[in-house]
C-alpha cells in the first residue's frame, strides 16, 4: 500500500495583519506553516501507515524554503518526500498546480491513495484536490473526516456535507481531501526532524524537466485565471450609532447587515 | 542541496507545542502546584528528553545547540516544566550515560529518555551549596560496593524521582579531590524524602530534602573514576550554565511578548501606552538585552557542542541573561500596571519563576566572583 | 527570463508598486526593483509611463471565444427541491447577462427535477437544461461532472456560475478541469469589465484579510463558485423559459463505477469551535445572567453563529470557559461579531477587534466597545435582541 500526501506551505494567516496606511498585507515576520488541513491529511496517512504497514510519500510544490514542510512531514514519520520547485511553477492557479502535481504523481507511480487537505488557508479555494483527481482520472471524496475501512482495492470513508454526512466507498486508487478529523495531528519527533535536515535525508528535489512538464503549461504562463488586482476588504470601522426608537434602530441595523451579506453566513 | 535548518525547525516545533499545549494550561498548573506529567510524557514521546544523546541509547541524535533551542522555547511557556525537562536531559542522566553500564542504560537511561523514569541531580546540602568542598554526604567503600549516608536539600524531583545522581564525599581528608558521583535508585533501602517545599516560583516543581540512611549500592553505581567527581561536574558545568541562560531567554521572551501586546492594546489619554516614551524605553531595554543574551547563548552553545573550553563565557551568559530576565519580568509587571499584580495575567508568574534561575546553576554573587577572578589572576 | 527594470528609465513613481497584485515590487534607492517572487503577470508593465519595465515573456494570445454565449447557472437540487443558492445565482446571472446582452441559462441535473423548472423560469432562467437520470441519484461528483461537462460542451455558455456549497465546491473544480476552464472559488462580487467584456470575479483570500479580483481570459466558460447568501434572487414576472430535456447516456466508465454512496445521514450542524465560527454573538456583564444569555443564544441561532462571553460572563458561570473571548480567553476573527452588553474593556477588545464586522449593543453610549464597532445601538439588549429576531423573521 502506497499513500501519497500532498501538502502546502502557507503563511499563518491568523498572524497576517494589514498595513493601516497602505492596506497591504504585512507578510514580514509571518511564520510559514504546514497548511492545517494538510497536517490532518498527514496524520490520517500516518495512521494508515501504522495500521496497514503502508508507505507514505509526501509531496509539496513551492519555493526552495518549502522544504521545511517536508522536513516536518518526515519528522512526523513519512517515509520519503518530494519537493517540486522551479521558477516555472511560480504564480500557478489551481489549474496549473493540478497539472504540476498530476505530472509529479505520474512520475511517482503506482500509488493506492492520494490524500490532500480540503483547502489551504491562504487561498481557501478547495479546488486543487478535485482538479488533481480529474487529471489523474481518480474517484474522489472531499471533506473526509474518517476512514472507516481499508481493504483490498477499496476504501470506505465518511465525509461531511452541508446537511450531515455520507458514507462512501471508493475503488483504489482514489483521492481524498481531508478536513476535520477526530485525532489531533501528531508532533514531529526530534530525532526524525534532525535526520530530515541532514544531507542524506530522503528528500527528492524535482524541477519542471524532472516531471516532464513544459513551461507553458506551468505557473503563471500555464494558468487560466489571473489576479487582476488585490485590495483591502475595508478601511476603518464606520463606528455608526443607529439612533431612534428600538424598532427603527434595529431595522436600520439589519439593513446594514443585509448590505454586507452577513445575514446568511450559516455554513 | 536544499535542506531545512534543524535549529529553526526544532524551535518552530517546540513553539507550536508550547503555544498549543503549555501556555493554555500554564496558569492552572502554576496554581495547582501539580507537576504536569502528561506534558512531560508528551515531550518524551516527541524525543525531546533524548535530544542531546545519540540514537544508540534511545536519544534523538541532536546536540547542545538544539537542546538549548528547545529548552528556551519551553521556558517561554512554563518554567517549572522547562527546568525539570532540562534536568532530565542533562544533569540527571549525563553521568548515567557516560559511566553507567549497559544494564544500567537499559534499566534506567532508556526509560528516562522515554519519560517513564524520572531522574534527579543532587549537589546541595544544608552546609554545602556553592561550597562543594563541604559536602558531607558520605560514601564508604564496602567489599561489594558503597554505603551512602547523609542528606541533600533543594532537591528537584526529590519526592518524585526514580533515580538520583548524588555528589558524595568518599574521603573527607581529600576535600574536593574526595568528591564522587553515585547513582542511587529511589528503591534503594534507606532512601527517604521530606515533604515538598512551598516556594515562591516554579510552583509545580517538586523540591524537597532527601535522606540516605545506609543505602547500599553496587560498585558499578559509582559514576566515573574514584576521586574525579569534580571533573565529572566540570564536564557539564558550562552546559548547565548555558542551559540555564537559555531558560532565562525563554522567560525574557515571554515577558517581552506580553508587554508588547499589552502596551499596544492598553489605551490611556486617548492613545496606546506604547506611544509613551517611558514605556518605549522599557521595551527597548528588553529588546537589547534579549538580543545580547541570545548572541551570548548562541556563541557558547556552539563552543560546548564543539567541545571548546568556555566555562567563563557560560558563566557570563548565565549571569547576564538571568539578570536581564529579572529586569524584563519586573518591567513587564510595571507596564501592565495594576493588571500585572493580578494572578489573571502571566507576568506575575514570570516575575516569580525567574527567581529560581538566580540560584540554579550557581548564585550570581559566586559567578561574579569567578568571572572577576579570570581577570584579576 | 522574467521581468526587470531599466534603472536609467525608472523615475521611482511607484505606480508599479501599487499595482502589483503579488507585492513583488520594492523601491530601493528611489528605483523600482522586481523581487524574487514575481510571477510575470505583467501588471506593472502596463502602468509604467516611463516604459522602464521590460519583460522577455511572450504575451499570451487570447483565443477567439465568440461562439461562447450566455450566462449559465448550475442548479443544485436534492430530492426535487432547489437549494436556495440556485435562485441567488440566477439573480446575479440576470445582471451579468444584461451587461453582456446575453441569455440566462440553467443546468439542472438530478432525478425528479421537472417540478422546480417553473421556479427557475420565474427567477430569470430563459433556457433550462434538465438532465434527468436514475443514475444521478444519489449525487456522485464523478457522474455529475461527466453529464454537466457534456451539456456545457454542447451549449457553450460564456459564463457558468456554481453555488459554493459543499457540493458545488467539489464539483466545480472537477468540472472545470474537465472543461479546461479557469475557475474562481467563493466569489462575493461578480461584474463585467466594460472594456474587455470579461467576468471580473472578486473573492476574499488570506482568511478574509485581502480581496482579490480575478479574471479568466484564456478559457471558456468563465467559471465561478459563489458564496451562498451573497447574491440577491430577483423575480421576473411572465418570463418564459425554453426547457431542454437532455438525454444522457451515463457510460459506466471505470471512474464512474469506482465510487458508491453507502449511506446518507442528515444531521444538524454540530457546535463549531469559536475560532472557526463565521458569526459570534457574545454577552458580557450587561446581559445580567442566564436569561440574558438565552437571548444571546436565540440571536446566534438566527445567524447560524456561536455563543461566546467575556471573562465576567465566564466567571459568573453564564458561559463555559472555552467560550471566553479576550486576552485571557480566545482570540477570534469571525465575519460578524455581535457584542451584547459588553462594555469593551481592552482585555476583551484584544480578543475580538480583528473580526470583519462588529456590532455593539450597550446601554452606555460612552462604552469603549462602540469605538471598535462598525455599527452600534445604544439601548437595552433585552428589548433590542427580541426586536432583531422578530425583524429577521418577518
Amino acid at each position: 500500500m502506497k499513500i501519497v500526501v500532498l501538502i502546502k506551505q502557507v503563511p499563518d494567516t491568523t498572524e497576517v495583519k494589514l498595513d493601516r496606511k497602505t492596506g497591504n498585507l504585512i507578510r514580514e515576520g509571518v511564520e510559514s506553516i504546514v497548511n492545517p488541513d494538510d497536517r490532518r491529511a498527514l496524520e490520517l496517512g500516518l495512521r494508515l501507515k501504522d495500521d496497514f504497514s503502508a508507505t507514505v510519500t509526501v509531496v509539496s510544490m513551492g519555493p526552495p524554503q518549502a522544504v521545511d514542510v517536508l522536513s516536518e512531514a518526515l519528522g512526523m514519520g513519512c517515509d520519503e518526500a518530494v519537493l517540486l520547485t522551479d521558477k516555472a511553477f511560480a504564480g500557478a492557479d489551481t489549474w496549473a498546480t493540478s497539472t504540476t502535481l498530476g505530472k509529479a504523481l505520474e512520475k511517482i507511480g503506482d500509488f493506492d491513495l492520494v490524500l490532500c487537505g480540503y483547502q489551504a488557508i491562504d487561498g481557501d479555494t478547495a479546488q486543487t484536490g478535485p482538479q488533481l483527481a480529474e487529471y489523474l482520472n481518480l474517484p474522489q471524496a472531499c471533506y473526509v473526516d474518517n476512514i472507516e475501512k481499508l481493504e483490498a482495492g477499496k476504501i470506505t470513508v465518511t465525509r461531511r456535507n452541508d446537511n450531515g454526512y455520507e458514507r462512501i466507498s471508493l475503488k483504489l486508487p482514489a483521492l481524498l481531501t481531508i478536513s476535520k478529523i477526530s485525532a489531533e495531528p501528531r508532533y514531529p519527533l526530534m530525532g526524525n526532524l534532525i535526520d530530515a535536515c541532514r544531507e542524506d535525508a530522503k528528500i527528492k528535489i524535482w524541477n519542471a524537466a524532472d516531471i516532464g512538464a513544459l513551461s507553458q503549461e506551468l505557473g503563471m504562463a500555464g494558468s487560466l485565471t489571473q489576479v487582476v488586482k488585490t485590495f483591502s476588504p475595508k478601511g476603518k470601522r464606520a463606528g455608526e450609532i443607529l439612533a431612534g426608537e428600538v424598532p427603527e434602530a434595529v431595522s436600520a441595523l439589519l439593513e446594514k447587515v443585509r448590505e454586507a451579506h452577513l445575514l446568511k453566513l450559516k455554513g | 542541496m536544499i535542506r531545512s535548518d534543524a535549529e529553526a525547525l526544532i524551535k518552530k516545533t517546540m513553539a507550536r507545542f508550547v503555544d498549543d499545549e503549555v501556555i493554555p494550561r500554564a496558569r492552572e498548573i502554576d496554581e495547582s502546584g501539580e507537576f504536569p506529567y502528561d506534558l512531560f510524557k508528551k515531550l518524551a514521546d516527541m524525543g525531546v528528553l533524548g535530544i542531546r544523546y545519540p540514537k544508540e541509547v534511545g536519544g534523538s541524535g541532536g546536540d547542545t545547540v538544539l537542546y538549548c533551542v528547545a529548552m528556551q522555547e519551553l521556558a517561554r511557556g512554563l518554567m517549572s516544566l522547562a527546568a525539570t525537562t532540562a534536568m532530565q536531559c542533562l544533569m540527571a542522566t549525563n553521568g548515567l550515560y557516560l559511566y553507567g553500564t549497559k544494564e544500567m542504560h537499559e534499566e534506567y537511561l532508556y526509560p528516562a529518555l522515554q519519560g517513564e523514569k524520572i531522574g534527579a541531580f543532587q549537589l546541595t546540602e544544608p552546609e554545602a551549596g556553592s561550597d562543594l568542598g563541604n559536602v558531607r554526604t558520605r560514601a564508604r567503600k564496602t567489599s561489594d560496593g558503597y554505603v551512602i549516608n547523609g542528606m541533600k536539600t533543594w532537591s528537584t524531583n526529590g519526592p518524585k524521582g526514580d533515580f538520583h545522581t548524588v555528589l558524595c564525599q568518599t574521603d573527607p581528608d581529600k576535600g574536593l579531590k574526595g568528591l564522587m558521583f553515585f547513582f542511587i535508585p529511589t528503591t534503594t533501602p534507606g532512601f527517604s524524602h521530606s515533604k515538598k517545599f512551598d516556594c515562591l516560583g516554579t510552583r509545580s516543581s517538586t523540591l524537597s530534602e532527601i535522606y540516605f540512611n545506609d543505602c547500599h549500592i553496587p560498585e558499578e553505581y559509582c559514576l566515573g573514576e574514584p576521586g574525579r567527581g569534580l571533573d565529572v561536574l566540570l564536564t557539564i558545568l558550562a552546559e548547565i550554565r548555558i542551559m540555564t541562560a537559555a531558560l532565562a531567554l525563554g522567560l525574557h521572551r515571554a515577558a517581552m511578548a506580553d508587554s508588547i501586546k499589552y502596551c499596544k492594546e492598553r489605551v490611556q489619554f486617548g492613545k496606546p501606552i506604547g506611544k509613551n516614551q517611558l514605556i518605549q524605553a522599557k521595551i527597548a531595554n528588553m529588546a537589547v538585552n534579549l538580543e545580547a543574551g541570545q548572541l551570548m547563548v548562541d556563541k557558547v552553545t556552539r563552543q560546548v557542542r564543539d567541545k571548546k573550553p568556555c566555562l567563563n563565557e557560560a558563566s557570563m551568559a548565565k549571569y547576564f541573561t538571568v539578570e536581564s530576565a529579572c529586569k524584563a519580568s519586573d518591567e513587564a509587571m510595571r507596564i501592565h500596571g495594576a493588571y500585572g499584580f493580578s494572578m489573571e495575567y502571566s507576568v506575575q508568574r514570570y516575575y516569580r519563576d525567574n527567581r529560581f534561575l538566580l540560584y540554579g546553576g550557581g548564585t550570581h554573587e559566586v559567578l561574579q566572583t569567578t568571572i572577576a577572578r579570570q581577570y584579576l589572576k | 527570463m522574467g521581468v526587470w527594470v531599466e534603472f536609467e528609465l525608472c523615475n521611482g513613481c511607484r505606480r508599479c508598486l501599487k499595482v502589483c497584485p503579488y507585492e513583488a515590487v520594492a523601491i530601493k534607492d528611489d528605483k523600482a526593483v522586481i523581487l524574487e517572487h514575481c510571477t510575470v503577470c505583467g501588471a506593472c508593465i502596463e502602468v509604467c509611463r516611463q516604459e522602464a519595465i521590460k519583460s522577455d515573456v511572450a504575451e499570451r494570445r487570447i483565443p477567439d471565444f465568440s461562439d461562447y454565449r450566455g450566462v449559465w447557472v448550475l442548479a443544485e437540487a436534492r430530492g426535487g427541491e432547489l437549494d436556495p443558492v440556485t435562485l441567488e445565482l440566477l439573480g446575479a446571472a440576470q445582471l451579468l447577462a444584461q451587461d453582456l446582452g446575453q441569455e440566462v441559462g440553467v443546468i439542472l441535473p438530478g432525478k425528479n427535477i421537472a417540478e422546480p423548472a417553473p421556479l427557475l423560469a420565474r427567477f430569470g432562467a430563459v433556457k433550462i437544461c434538465l438532465i434527468e437520470d436514475d443514475l444521478l441519484e444519489p449525487y456522485r461528483v464523478e457522474t455529475y461532472a461527466e453529464v454537466v461537462a457534456g451539456v456545457v460542451t454542447e451549449y457553450k455558455p460564456e459564463i457558468l456560475l456554481v453555488g459554493a456549497t459543499s457540493r458545488g465546491r467539489e464539483l466545480a473544480p472537477r468540472l472545470a478541469r474537465r472543461l479546461k476552464a479557469g475557475l474562481t472559488a467563493d466569489c462575493t462580487a461578480l461584474t463585467i469589465d466594460p472594456d474587455e467584456k470579461i467576468l471580473l470575479q472578486t473573492r476574499p483570500a488570506f482568511g478574509g484579510n485581502i480581496m482579490a479580483t480575478i479574471a479568466s481570459r484564456y478559457s471558456r466558460p468563465q467559471m465561478a463558485t459563489v458564496r451562498p447568501g451573497v447574491m440577491q434572487p430577483c423575480e421576473c414576472d411572465g418570463n418564459r423559459a425554453e426547457i431542454i430535456n437532455v438525454s444522457v447516456n451515463i457510460s459506466e466508465s471505470p471512474v464512474l463505477a469506482a465510487s458508491k454512496v453507502l449511506e446518507i445521514v442528515r444531521q444538524a450542524r454540530r457546535q463549531v469551535r469559536l475560532s472557526e465560527a463565521k458569526v459570534i454573538v457574545a454577552g458580557g456583564r450587561g446581559t445580567g445572567g442566564a436569561t440574558g444569555f438565552k437571548l444571546i443564544e436565540k440571536l446566534a441561532a438566527e445567524f447560524g453563529g456561536e455563543v461566546a462571553g467575556t471573562r465576567i460572563a465566564v466567571e459568573e458561570g453564564w458561559v463555559p470557559v472555552e467560550r471566553q473571548v479576550g486576552q485571557t480567553g480566545q482570540s477570534v476573527r469571525p465575519e460578524l461579531y455581535i457584542a451584547c452588553g459588553i462594555s469593551g474593556a481592552v482585555q476583551h477588545r484584544a480578543g475580538m477587534q480583528n473580526s470583519r464586522y462588529i456590532i455593539a449593543i450597550n446601554k452606555d453610549p460612552g462604552a469603549p466597545i462602540f469605538a471598535v464597532a462598525d455599527w452600534g445601538i445604544v439601548g437595552d439588549l433585552h428589548q433590542i435582541i427580541p426586536e432583531m429576531i422578530t425583524q429577521i423573521n418577518s
